[in-house]
């Protein structure tokens, strides 16, 4: 019974250490997201007195048009990015799981080789054929960088998936005098569906989480999305630090991380290792 | 079936993108605006409504740093855009603006109407190659901010001119901390400029040299005295410990509390102070203790020539109303909006006669110092090239503890140098 | 690697057979019918900017001058590598990458062993936790260490002035040193689940009974874990420190809140985005752009030829048909 007593006790503690760990910094910019600028100066944790100021800030006042027009980029372009990354990934990867043609190693070196490239050495060209082609600053001048982030490991998870699919059924159906795409769609869709959905998971938090594709291809409100706006908050005056703003703006988009997080943390899981490593 | 949802959800993000336009006709003008307290949205409103049905303008954010500011317009200059069709442009950056052809040209008569009482600094910012390339809209300067309290303490007779080291003693003995911008930053190069110029002399031999023989002479009496006042202000600590990131509203956030002494600062800071004093995070009998006077000279018998800031109005060669958007400008930079602009959002008019407004006097009693030395102010140095010497000059002159006044200036020169012909990275 | 023996000869004998060929012709219209869009657009993002880059790295351009435009061959890489502004970027990339893979390992193997071993009740919870900092933006992670550790702000200073060093005069951005450990500890506390996950998947395939095994033989619990847990998967080990290296070599987001690059925290895909975008040297910029790329490309090449990683196991290279043969 001890025994029980005291490992009980050692997770405890452990679970608190890893709660500690991913939760502090998110806590702390929550709680600045709270203070009032006087507050923001005197270096403790919590506010000394809550204020909603910084939320009025972002959404009602001054930094209103900045912030929302960039959330509502931030949404149409993650999830248009989203959508197309998962519904090519999709196909793609079922070429990959299923078929055997020349080619698919290259298919799968190209996704591996996409996935390593660095961002930064792609923004001066893209931003001087944007700029030529009138994509500069448009949505889907941002979406169609996106992809690249955002192909590479939905091909890669979804190929996991799929592999683990009874691929059988396809052929009953195909036996039963469907041709190999009906039968995809039939007897295949409904069972990669949850893969699929985890994958989208995924991919908004990728497509979600870029920067510099999102400083360097956009200038205005017209495409700017919420992290690269975060950069441009302006305080009360022009010289004053929007720590209060930038906190709350932070939080705010923290939220649908946090809300998939708690809702699909199993699949997200499972997606992240399959994808990753077979072993 | 995933193809046709594929293409419905481009055609969807398609009508999203070329969803606004407008609806009756109107030309519309794009303002690209630096951040302020909304002034110039007012004056957006107020123009589109006085120019009845000819024009509307709509007014878009830039970012808020000045090299962010550039950096955007630049971008988007070179990029073609035809909504540039006025910019709130930082003088500094106008001459790159300028030089490439970016900026359309000021109608000779709109050039006479708006520049006819701008004060001499502004003018000069407004300028490229003899010739006015951009409207000055509104103008900025620092003055020296003191604590009436500290100044009486240290004996100082704040009612003449006062050089750097009568303040740096002053702080010194009554252990007080100097409130300057630190940071490694723009305002670097405007505090070293100041300096400079204060001594009559300038960082720039010939403005429109070409890249290769562009010279700078900081390694000169006067960039080496300019360096010796920051590297006693940083080596003994005398403006606290957060000198380091301490820039225009650290440095006043400072002022205003205990350790606060003497700053030289924008005038936006008078608004601040007043407003924290009003809302309780700072003691209510602050805003009584702060005293003003001209920036500090650096030699007693030479007038300091303070920072020049502020907005000028261009309009970029590709937007398709240039007359109107220099129509709308006339209205934006008339001198009463001006004034109105200085009263609402703390930036000071760059047209002498905006300052005879009544209102001016009652909220900045300060304005007449404030007038007198954008006369005197000097622009910073005024070539394509500014980006690099001013990111060169925040490089060697930080961090402020660390700069050592004799090799200093004389590195940023080697490294401008180095860096404009191409043989060295920035 | 089994897999990608296999497949060779069965599509050799695909081949060998021509009444086979007419649905092999079909499967590979079909499989570049649906693999051809994500290939394509893949490539077009990226195969044709490195390019460009590559092209562009060659001229002196800057984007303010575009009449100055002149071929300048490889005077901008001559520039870059006899200059300290490029190696002290380049040497600050390594050193971040270097410092946080290591501690990432460590500490995602701690978090993989917790959740591994964790009592069924935790286990939704833990992971729940650790994939707050796996999803969140990184600029978001990056303005939350600041907003910490600021001199201004931040409460750090103040729970922490009873440590030697640290006292409310101590601003961490300012000098290196501390600078660059809060820049890492953005980076390993965003980025450890990630490395953790992978580990996390390594562990559920050491088979208990080698653990078992060993426990008889009277091995210590650092010992199991040691000599039989770790080199059991040494594949996933492998390729979560390659995919954290990659990923640490092109930092950007944290430096560019953080520091932008002040106090000598400057990292290559900052220097490469001063250079293009702030100082708008198209030239340049392209040349330290395709310098990073580079480097990215040996990392991954030693990797894979040194250390015989298999990137490939994950996507089941050898795919298809032979795999249900092969592994079933």
């Amino acid at each position: 019974m001890s025994v029980t007593t005291k490992t009980r006790l050692g997770w405890a503690i452990a679970a608190v250490l890893v709660l500690g760990y991913s939760l502090f910094p998110v806590v702390a910019i929550f709680a600045n997201s709270f203070k009032t600028p006087g507050d923001l100066g005197n270096q403790r944790f919590w506010p000394t007195s809550w204020t909603l100021a910084n939320y009025e800030m972002i959404f009602v006042g001054q930094a209103q048009e900045l912030f929302l027009t960039a959330l509502r980029n931030s949404i149409g372009i993650t999830l248009i990015a989203t959508f197309i990354a998962v519904v090519l990934a999709t196909l793609c990867a079922y070429a990959i799981a299923r078929l055997d043609f020349p080619g698919k190693r290259l298919v799968l070196g190209a996704a591996l080789a996409v996935s390593i490239f660095p961002v930064i050495s792609v923004v001066t060209p893209l931003f001087n054929v944007w700029r030529q082609i009138g994509l500069y600053d448009t949505w889907l001048g941002l979406i169609i960088p996106y992809l690249s982030l955002t192909l590479p490991i939905s091909i890669w998870t979804l190929s996991a998936f799929f592999r683990q699919i009874p691929w059988d059924l396809e052929l009953a159906a195909q036996v039963d005098g469907a041709t190999q795409w009906q039968a995809f769609r039939k007897a295949i869709v409904p069972l990669a569906a949850p893969g699929v959905f985890t994958t989208a998971i995924i991919a908004f938090f990728i497509a979600w989480n870029d920067f510099v594709y999102g400083i360097s291809l956009t200038s205005t409100e017209a495409a700017r999305p919420v992290p690269a706006a975060l950069a441009f908050f302006t305080g009360a005056s022009q010289f004053e630090q929007p720590t209060g703003a930038i906190s709350a703006a932070a939080i705010v988009v923290t939220i649908p991380v946090v809300v998939l997080v708690l809702l699909f943390q199993r699949q997200i899981v499972s997606g992240l290792t399959q994808g990753a490593v077979k072993g | 079936m995933k193809g046709r949802t594929a293409g419905a959800a481009v055609a969807v993000g398609a009508l999203l993108l070329t969803g606004c336009g407008t609806d009756d006709g109107t030309p519309v003008l794009t303002w690209y605006i630096n951040p302020d307290d909304g002034g110039q949205q007012a004056l957006a409103d107020q123009c589109t409504e006085e120019a009845d049905g000819a024009y509307r303008i709509q007014t878009s954010l830039l970012p808020n740093d000045a090299p962010d500011q550039r950096e955007q317009l630049a971008r988007r200059l070179a990029a073609g855009d035809s909504s540039l069709d006025i910019m709130s442009i930082d003088p500094p950056f106008i001459p790159e603006l300028a030089e490439p052809g970016f900026l359309a040209p000021v109608p000779d008569d709109v050039a006479e109407r708006t520049t006819e009482d701008t004060l001499d600094g502004a003018l000069a910012g407004a300028m490229w190659k003899d010739e006015i390339v951009t409207v000055p809209f509104w103008a900025n300067t620092q003055i020296l901010w003191y604590r009436e309290s500290v100044a009486e303490a240290a004996g100082l007779d704040m009612s003449q001119p006062v050089t750097w080291e009568e303040i740096i003693d002053a702080v010194r003995e009554q252990d007080k901390y100097i409130s300057i911008q630190g940071v490694r930053a723009e305002s670097m190069t405007v505090w070293v400029n100041a300096l400079v110029e204060s001594q009559e002399e300038s960082i720039l031999v010939d403005p429109a040299a070409s890249a290769e023989d562009l010279e700078t002479t900081l390694d000169s009496d006067a960039g080496r005295m300019a360096a010796e006042i920051i590297s006693v202000i940083g080596q003994d600590r005398l403006a606290g410990p957060g000198v380091a990131s301490m820039d225009e509203n650290q440095g006043m956030l400072m002022f205003q509390r205990d350790h606060g002494s003497f700053m030289v600062n924008w005038p936006f800071v008078w608004a601040a102070t007043n407003a924290a004093a009003e809302d309780g995070s700072i003691e209510s009998d602050v805003p009584d203790d702060v005293g003003w006077a001209p920036y500090p000279r650096v030699d007693a018998e030479t007038p300091a020539a303070a920072p020049l800031g502020g907005i000028n109005l261009g309009v970029g060669i590709d937007s398709e109303h240039h007359d109107l958007a220099y129509e709308a400008i006339e209205c934006i930079v008339q001198p009463e909006n001006q004034a109105e602009y200085f009263v609402t959002n703390g930036n000071p008019p760059s047209s002498e006669s905006a300052f005879d407004d009544p209102r001016i006097e009652e909220d900045y009693p300060m304005a007449d110092v404030i007038r007198e030395a954008l006369d005197e102010a000097a622009p910073r140095p005024q070539t394509p090239y500014y980006n690099e010497i001013s990111e060169v000059i925040q490089d060697e002159f930080t961090p402020i503890s660390g700069i050592d006044p004799d090799r200093a200036p004389q590195r940023a020169d080697t490294f401008i140098g180095e860096v404009l012909r191409g043989e060295r990275l920035l | 690697m089994t897999d990608t023996v296999k497949s060779a000869p069965a599509s050799r004998r695909q081949r060998e057979k021509p009444k086979k060929s007419e649905r092999a012709r079909a499967e590979t219209r079909l499989g570049w019918i649906l693999a051809g869009p994500a290939f394509v657009i893949m490539l077009a993002v990226t195969a044709y900017p490195i390019g460009q880059a590559v092209f562009d790295s060659l001229y002196s351009f800057r984007l303010t001058a575009p009449d100055d435009r002149s071929f300048v061959f490889l005077d901008n890489y001559i520039l870059l590598f006899t200059d300290w502004g490029f190696w002290r970027p380049f040497l600050v990339t390594v050193l971040i990458t270097v410092v946080t893979v290591a501690v990432e390992l460590v500490l995602g193997f701690a978090l993989a062993l917790v959740m591994h071993r964790a009592l069924k009740s935790l286990r939704g919870l833990l992971r729940t936790a650790i994939l707050v900092p796996y999803g969140i933006i990184t600029v978001v992670s990056a303005f939350a260490w600041y907003y910490m550790f600021d001199i201004n702000s931040g409460f750090v200073n103040n729970w922490f002035s009873w440590l030697p060093g640290i006292s409310d005069e101590l601003d961490w951005f300012s000098n290196f040193g501390t600078a660059v450990t809060v820049i890492m500890a953005s980076e390993i506390w965003k980025t450890t689940p990630f490395i953790a996950l992978l580990l996390l998947a390594g562990l559920a395939q050491v088979p208990d009974e080698l653990v078992e095994a060993a426990k008889v033989d009277g091995a210590t619990r650092w010992q199991q874990f040691y000599r039989v847990t770790v080199p059991n998967m040494k594949a996933a080990i492998m390729v979560a420190v390659l995919f954290r290296a990659l990923d640490a070599f092109r930092i950007f987001d944290n430096v560019f809140i953080m520091t932008g690059g002040e106090a000598n925290t400057e990292v290559l895909a900052l220097l490469a985005y001063r250079q293009s975008i702030s100082r708008l040297e198209i030239g340049l910029g392209s040349a330290v752009s395709v310098v990073l790329f580079a480097c990215v490309l040996l990392i991954c090449f030693v990797a894979i030829k040194l250390f015989k990683v298999d990137l490939a196991s994950g996507t089941d290279a050898g795919g298809g048909k032979a795999k249900k043969g092969g592994k079933g």
